[in-house]
């Protein structure tokens, strides 16, 4: 107490600046997203994939425009590497995960670099709801074991806030976030396989291994 | 005396007042109950696909506890469910129609799932729960002397919920049941605020769940 007179006499505008920057602080949002994601109930397809999960998607964070009324912060990456690496093993015969893309990894048939493209806030004060709303956006870049372009997949996720009686807007918010991962995972599972490129790849890639299952002796 | 009696006749009205008014509409298949045999379970799930409002988890709870009392529907949780079955029953990717879950069924996987859960019927439950009208307003302050509210606050609110009940086993649909539910809500402040809230979406699903139970044989599941 002592201390803290002594120092508001000697700089008389600490101690607002102190209590202005508490405020401040209490009216934004920040979240680290924290969710489980449940195993997906698919067809494990015969491929040996490699997940490239660089730093920038491994620690990604989104922050609202700061002249906004109710900034955000939220730490999105640990969660989407969780679910990413989750739907994948679920999807894949086998799949390791990988910091950076190396071209000419003979141990994988596909590489899947995911980026996050965009993410998309909608707050209560915008909704005039008691919901949060998030809009994910992902470019997965796939690429042959030769680092070769296969697909350029644009993939969008939505969720929002499910119970309107949550107890915080760091509550509020994270169930949203986690909600449009899980659709994320839910997009990932389904329309892999439909997306041309990575169709064709694999429709390429049977006719090949049968030709050469006829060719054998 | 005469302070106590017109207290009364102001809280008398508007106790009666918060009342709400339910009405419920069954359509049945057959006048025949449900059977659920050797271990068959129901999963009670909410409509979530529309984007102007989705059917709150905790209604959807509320109904399969109606379901489930006392033991007589095995009901599976909702969340459960959904997880089990991940991605297939998402918001976005959820059968609409009967056509579209019998093309999931012929996936193996699905279908070899639904009967490890022992899931025979499903019930979708489609609507929400809002506030319709707001009037007057509550004030409060506080001071070095103590504090108090003073005003008058009253809100609507409309409850409008239908249940479908699928087969899966036979892939057919065996009912429906529509709820509608209103009901007025009052908050009163002389000094402290006194609320008189009309449980419209506890009653919807007192309503929704007690019909639904009706469907089932009473004592024809076993554990």
């Amino acid at each position: 107490m002592t201390t803290m007179k002594l120092a508001s006499a000697r700089h008389p505008l600490l101690l607002p600046l102190i209590l202005l920057a508490a405020l401040l602080c209490a009216c934004s949002t920040n979240v680290t997203v924290n969710g489980d994601y449940p195993s997906a109930l698919t067809r494990k397809q015969p491929l040996r994939v490699g997940l490239v999960l660089d730093d920038q998607f491994s620690h990604y964070q989104f922050e609202s425009d700061k002249d906004q009324t109710q900034p955000v912060t939220m730490a999105l990456g640990e969660s989407q590497v969780k679910l990413f690496s989750r739907v994948f093993t679920d999807m894949f015969q086998s799949s390791n995960t990988y910091s950076s893309l190396a071209a000419g990894n003979n141990q994988v048939d596909l590489l899947v670099v995911p980026q996050v493209e965009e993410v998309q806030l909608a707050t209560p004060l915008e909704t005039q709801l008691n919901v949060y709303e998030v809009w994910l956006k992902y470019n997965l870049k796939v690429y042959d074991s030769k680092g070769q372009p296969i697909a350029d997949w644009l993939m969008s996720a939505y969720g929002k806030t499910q119970s309107r009686a949550l107890k915080s807007d760091s509550e509020a918010l994270n169930q949203a976030t986690v909600s449009a991962l899980r659709d994320a995972g839910a997009r990932l599972v389904i329309g892999f396989e439909r997306v041309p490129e990575i169709r064709q790849w694999l429709a390429e890639r049977q006719s090949q291994s049968r030709l050469s299952q006829r060719e054998a002796p | 005396m005469r302070q106590g009696l017109l207290c009364a006749m102001l809280i008398l009205p508007l106790l009666s007042a918060c009342s709400t008014s339910t009405h419920i509409d069954e359509f049945r298949m057959s006048s025949k109950q449900l059977d659920l045999n050797g271990g068959e379970k129901v999963v009670v799930m909410g409509r979530r696909h529309a984007g102007e409002y989705e059917t709150e988890p905790d209604f959807i709870d509320c109904i399969g506890g109606k379901l489930a009392g006392g033991g007589q529907v095995p009901v599976v949780p909702e969340q459960q469910f959904l997880d089990s079955f991940y991605p297939w029953f998402e918001p976005r990717t959820a059968p609409l129609g009967l056509r579209r879950m019998g093309k999931m069924l012929e996936d193996p996987l699905i279908a070899e799932r639904l009967q490890q859960v022992g899931i025979r019927y499903m019930i979708w439950v489609d609507g929400n729960t809002e506030t319709t009208e707001k009037n007057g307003a509550v004030s409060c302050a506080i001071g070095p002397g103590g504090g108090g509210c003073f005003g008058f606050a009253t809100w609507d609110k409309a409850s409008n919920y239908e249940a479908i009940i699928w087969d899966l086993k036979k892939l057919d649909e065996k009912g429906r049941v529509k709820v509608d539910t209103k009901g007025s809500s009052y908050l009163l402040a002389v000094g402290a605020p006194i609320p008189f809230i009309a449980q419209v979406q506890g009653e919807a699903c007192e309503g929704i769940g007690k019909r639904l139970q009706g469907f089932f044989a009473a004592g024809t599941s076993s554990p």
